[in-house]
């Protein structure tokens, strides 16, 4: 496996969020397993640095420069464009065997409230900490998995507590999570309750959609009722998928949890790490493709899910009562098979239960399916009978002589950077703002 | 201080719509000739509002889309020679679009079936022009753009063609780029029937969309719709599309469906997603996922 | 607390500013805006300084043929932009771009025809400046030339301002030049003397160029009219050369006399170049192409070579000449580092900070309530320091929020405030009153009225302001009288 050990190489500079500067897209492409060596290799990593600090917040001023270098006039450039490269190889290096992922994603998020968490490591608690990046977790989950939905437990007082129904409105989310002196912590945590609580409530799903359990948990104890490893087995049985991000140590339990189930499980050095770990279960779940040899009827579990794409109302129009609320509105959504009116999308239809959705909910999963391919590093200018003097998307005009920086790999000393399909030169920015952002190639239109 | 804006305008210039829009059976008969001088009118305009105000011209032709002007940097020499009655920039912009549609359209040639207009080129194209003049980079030779200024960057469409349902997944996506830039995109529907995607286009980025029924008063609608600036739009309405149809085109024969079958073994394990027609209107739900190629169990 | 409020007002401070020159259109008659309205140029130029909501105004109504009825227009007006729409509407009555109607609303013909020409090219009014052809001969100037040149002219003037208080011998701007500063109140001759800065002068300094340049013109535009100079004329020369082509020559043929006659005051401004003063031919530079193009908020880099679109930022680039961008550093604890080698920026800067050291390319220098209290002295105002520190502010100070350290902007605004701890009002004093009874009611009465200004109930007598002092009387007259 050649180009995980570069990914590794590269991966130490990257495991704090500061730096990260050219999305996380690449991430995902991370197969399960995957995080138990980068975990192992980031703990070892920790062990180094506890020598060098003696302190936690010590910590946080101490990495920036390490990753950068200057060159020999004192510039930065060189590190800049290193960076940069340094995402594109990333991309280059992505697997391009298929990978299956949940995009109908049903998360429950299991927060320890536990009298533990009031420990000040992270500051300014770890409470406080997590509750923001819970914030920020919900905001990028929704953003990135639009028909997802999101419950929110907690543990405390060694029971589960419902704090949050699942839902699909970002909103109803952060405002469960929004009040500070509601989730006060106290007592002891239980996995098991909180567990069971949580897969109670995901029973009901179907089997499209993805389960999954993300348990942030900062104590180092558990108080259950009974024998917590039925629980598990019953989650595997169930195909619930646990993750688990541990604020104090890692917990036998909770490795098993993570390991029998498919999750990850991290341990969080420092805050940046912290979210790091919490962050890179944002993107859908990966799974190796079931071999696709196998061919038709290799996965009993496919079928057809109708949806209906709906037609927004006016704000003119007049009002009527709406299916969900019978409330009197003018705006709202015509469910296309039964003609009747919603107030929200996405939904099931009230009288017909055909799922609505609206297309464009539906199409910002798509980039994650059809991934432009990779430009090729335009590194030799002979031979090019006829060169293009512009980029191709933006128009910026190419240097016509070679940067002199010391050639690396996915680095075009000419700036420019080639479609495979449509042979058109693009520029470094627009190389990365297509591949990270548009997902459609300028040149070839898809 | 009000900001300077951009305007990033792109033509759909398909023969054969622009040929069936000068038809003298229509209602309102509009040729390209027509079309391009009060465009070009409405570009000046945007010009003359203010002294910064930049603008980029792409043309969407068959099968290709090019850069027609930018006002960042010339693209030839031959700067038409001064005259005392008109104003430079003007006639820059005018000689150069005009100029080089021309030899667009010459280079066309006879063709034995017209392939379908770039425009998703032409977008993405308009989006990546924006992305660097709003995000000027550090490693770009020579100095940058001015970061402070905030350009308030648009994008009108002037379409003519059809939905093309094959280029639903790509507009798709150049609208959630478009949202990220925190820009707008407005649709002008010069000729032809509504599409369903360039109305979700601006209805999801906030612009508006402009289904033009009197062509003889194209400017009128040009001027009042789409010269002003967002900060102005709060204080002077524009015209919006209220209804706002959020179809989808199915995967298997690029129809534009209103109840689709999507597969969940696409949405639960594959890379691709299914939507196949309605029932009553096309086909069976297939038995076999066409993307990825697995066994499906009909509803 | 005062400083809060004058925080808030920061905020409040309407987005889009009228330009300096629209008053001054405004209070011309119709028949020389008219005549101004013939020519293209003019017309494309003053629709530039218009507000943005005038401007989507003017071009919604461009291109009707017949008038349209006002409730049709204000039908598009959002319920919170309708004091914006009534005073855009205001503005282009005033500047008779509109004709005052409730009814109706349509463009002034030959503004309408003007600006239509403007904006498709053709007629033949030549309002845009006739090019002369290249000369082989002689090269003509380039566009560096042309900033330099129009550099040092401004920079002569600002600093021949800002050193004449200070005893030192700058190079004297040429006579025209003198004289527009003296009567535009900048700078005075106190005892027949040399001239001295006066108070409006070092406010005038903290301007940003482009506001600076309007108020020297505007200046030139009252004078013109004393001179007997035909306005119109004034005006198009003006407006025809902000919409030339910088870096290009024209000819001077077409020019009318009194054009002519001004051409050499624009050349001591700066806005000007020829060759020769008998020369045929002339080029604007920066400072005039850029006129009709709004001064960008922030001080920005120089524009890239052949780039047109940011031709605006020129004039703001131009005058903080070697240090192109923002180039003050301001710490919290009020010292001020200066990358400049100017002399200019370094004399303006001197204006209101005590300097510490000087370096060849860094000036530091520390806020003390010495200095600042100078520079109030001479009439310059917080805000504007707070201005000018902000606008010239290092690129590493435009990563802070906010930009400038709170607690240096509040102490320099409370250094302000030091100095307004006494009011002057006029008014009379009313006292001696026969009883307590007799007081009250009076007092009662001037309260009501609003006009008591200080009153003291154990000296019975109260201080009224001067308009009130009238009726007070005249109730005190009618109050002897019927006792």
């Amino acid at each position: 496996m050649a180009p995980r050990n570069r990914d590794d190489n590269f991966m130490d500079v990257d495991s704090d969020s500061d730096i990260s500067l050219l999305g996380d897209v690449e991430r995902r492409g991370k197969g399960k397993g995957k995080g138990k060596a980068a975990d192992k290799r980031k703990k070892d990593k920790g062990k180094a640095k506890a020598k060098e600090q003696a302190y936690t917040w010590e910590a946080s001023y101490t990495r920036s420069w390490d990753t950068v270098q200057e060159d020999e006039a004192g510039s930065l450039q060189g590190a800049v464009e290193d960076l940069m490269a340094r995402g594109r190889r990333r991309r280059l290096l992505a697997p391009a065997a298929a990978i299956r992922r949940t995009i109908i994603r049903h998360l429950v998020l299991l927060l320890d409230l536990s009298a533990a968490m009031m420990d000040r490591d992270m500051r300014p608690t770890r409470f406080d900490l997590m509750l923001q990046y819970a914030r920020e977790f919900v905001v990028e989950w929704f953003d990135q998995n639009p028909l997802g939905q999101i419950g929110v437990v907690g543990m405390r007082a060694g029971i589960g507590e419902r704090i949050g129904e699942m839902s699909g409105n970002p909103q109803d989310v952060l405002k469960c999570l929004s009040d500070r002196t509601r989730l006060e912590p106290t007592g002891e945590p239980s996995l098991q309750n909180a567990i069971e609580m949580a897969r109670s409530s995901m029973s009901h799903l179907p089997t499209h959609s993805s389960r999954e359990i993300l348990i942030i948990f900062g104590s180092l104890t558990t108080c259950d009722p009974g024998n917590i490893h039925d629980t598990l087995d019953a989650c595997v049985k169930n195909k619930i998928r646990i993750s688990v991000v541990a604020l104090a140590a890692e917990m036998k339990i909770s490795r098993d949890l993570c390991d029998k189930t498919g999750g990850q499980f991290g341990v969080a050095m420092n805050e940046g790490h912290f979210k790091d770990i919490l962050f890179e279960l944002v993107p859908p779940p990966a799974q190796r493709a079931v071999a696709r040899a196998g061919g038709p009827g290799a996965n009993p579990a496919a079928d057809l899910m109708m949806m209906g794409f709906p037609t927004r109302l006016p704000d003119s129009s007049p009002p009527s009562l709406c299916a969900c609320h019978s409330d009197m509105k003018t705006e709202g959504f015509l469910c296309p098979r039964c003609m009747a009116k919603v107030c929200d999308v996405p939904t099931d239809c009230d009288i017909c239960g055909l799922m609505i959705v609206s297309s464009p909910h539906l199409a910002r999963s798509y980039h994650h399916l059809f991934p432009v391919k990779p430009y090729e590093t335009v590194t030799s200018m002979e031979g090019e009978s006829e060169t293009t003097p512009a980029c191709h998307a933006c128009a910026r005009i190419f240097s016509t002589s070679a940067s002199t920086a010391a050639a690396s790999e996915g680095i075009s000393l000419w700036g420019r950077y080639r479609c495979p399909d449509c042979h058109n030169d693009f520029c470094t920015e627009c190389d990365v703002f297509v591949h990270d952002v548009i997902h459609c190639c300028p040149g070839c239109g898809k | 201080m009000e900001k300077a804006s951009h305007l990033s305008v792109i033509i759909d210039l398909s023969p054969t719509q622009w040929h069936l829009s000068a038809q003298t059976s229509n209602q309102y008969p509009l040729s390209i000739e027509t079309f391009l001088s009060q465009l070009l009118a409405f570009l000046n305009a945007h010009i003359a509002s203010k002294h910064e105000n930049s603008l980029v011209i792409f043309g969407a032709l068959p099968g290709k889309s090019v850069l027609l002007y930018s006002s960042t940097e010339l693209l030839s020499d031959d700067v038409p020679s001064l005259d005392a009655n008109s104003y430079l920039p003007f006639k820059l912009v005018d000689s150069a679009v005009v100029q080089r549609i021309m030899n667009e359209f010459d280079a066309i040639g006879e063709l034995e079936e017209e392939p379908p207009c770039a425009l998703v080129g032409a977008v993405t194209k308009a989006l990546c022009y924006i992305n660097r003049i709003t995000h000027p980079s550090s490693t770009t030779a020579g100095v940058a753009e001015d970061p402070s200024i905030v350009h308030d960057p648009r994008i009108l469409i002037l379409s003519v063609s059809p939905d093309l349902s094959s280029s639903y997944i790509p507009i798709m996506n150049a609208i959630f780029s478009a949202q990220k830039l925190a820009l707008t995109i407005d649709v002008c529907k010069v000729y032809g029937p509504d599409t369903v995607f360039l109305q979700q286009a601006a209805h999801l980025t906030n612009g508006s969309y402009i289904y033009l029924e009197r062509r003889d008063a194209l400017l009128q609608y040009l001027i009042m719709s789409f010269l002003s600036p967002t900060s102005i739009r709060k204080i002077l309405a524009v015209p919006k599309q209220d209804k706002i149809d959020f179809r989808a085109a199915c995967f298997c024969h690029k129809n534009i469906v209103d109840i689709g079958f999507v597969c969940s073994v696409c949405l639960s394990s594959t890379h691709y997603l299914l939507l196949s027609c309605d029932l009553a209107v096309f086909c069976q739900p297939l038995p076999v996922c066409s993307t990825c190629r697995l066994a499906t169990l009909v509803p | 607390m005062p400083v809060q409020s004058l925080k808030n007002t920061d905020v409040i401070v309407p987005q889009h500013a009228p330009h300096p020159l629209l008053p001054f259109l405004q209070s011309q008659s119709q028949t020389t805006l008219t005549r101004l309205y013939q020519r293209p140029s003019s017309c494309l130029s003053i629709f530039r300084l218009l507000g943005p909501i005038e401007r989507q105004l003017i071009m919604n109504l461009l291109w009707l043929e017949s008038a349209l009825s006002a409730a049709t227009m204000s039908a598009w007006v959002l319920p919170e932009g309708k004091n914006a729409y009534d005073s855009a509407l205001t503005v282009m009555t005033g500047l008779h771009i509109a004709p005052n109607s409730a009814v109706k609303l349509a463009l002034n013909p030959t503004f309408k025809s003007g600006l239509r020409q403007a904006i498709t090219g053709g007629g033949n009014t030549g309002s845009f400046g006739v090019p002369t052809d290249k000369d082989a001969k002689r090269q003509s100037a380039n566009i560096e030339n042309l900033d330099a040149y129009a550099l040092e002219r401004w920079e002569t003037i600002l600093h021949y301002m800002v050193s004449s208080g200070q005893g030192q011998n700058p190079t004297k701007p040429s006579q025209g030049v003198l004289y527009l500063l003296q009567r535009s109140g900048l700078m005075n001759n106190v005892h027949g003397a040399a001239l001295q800065i006066t108070s409006s002068g070092f406010q005038f300094l903290l301007h940003s160029p482009h506001d600076q340049l309007w108020n020297l013109l505007l200046q030139y535009l009252h004078m013109a009219e004393e001179r007997q100079m035909d306005l119109v004329e004034v005006l198009s020369f003006l407006f025809m050369l902000s919409t030339m082509d910088l870096g290009r020559e024209y000819s001077t043929e077409p020019l009318s006399e009194t054009q002519k006659a001004m051409l050499e005051d624009l050349r001591d401004y700066g806005l000007v170049w020829q060759r020769k003063t008998s020369s045929k031919r002339f080029s604007p530079t920066r400072l005039a192409t850029t006129l009709t193009s709004s001064s960008p908020p922030l001080p920005s880099s120089h524009s890239t070579g052949g780039s047109r679109m940011a031709d605006g930022t020129g004039a703001v680039a131009l005058s903080s000449g070697a240090a192109q961008q923002g180039f003050i550093v301001l710490e919290t604890n009020y010292r001020i580092y200066a990358y400049t080698d100017n002399p200019l920026q370094t004399a303006v800067l001197n204006l209101f900070i005590t300097m510490k050291y000087r370096f060849p390319n860094l000036v530091v220098g520390m806020l003390t309530r010495e200095s600042v209290r100078k520079a109030l002295g001479n009439g310059i105002s917080a805000d504007q320091i707070i201005s000018y520190l902000t606008t010239h502010a290092h690129p590493q100070m435009r990563k802070n929020n906010p930009l400038l350290p709170v607690t240096v902007q509040d102490q320099i605004r409370l250094w302000e405030l030091e100095r307004n701890r006494l009011k002057s009002a006029e008014g009379y004093l009313y006292k001696d009153f026969a009883s307590q009874a007799d007081y009250e009611y009076v007092l009662a009465y001037a309260k009501q009225l609003d006009v008591v200004l200080w009153e003291n109930m154990a000296k019975r007598c109260f201080f009224g302001t001067l308009d009130g002092h009238a009726n007070v009387r005249g109730f005190i007259e009618r109050r002897t009288g019927s006792v």
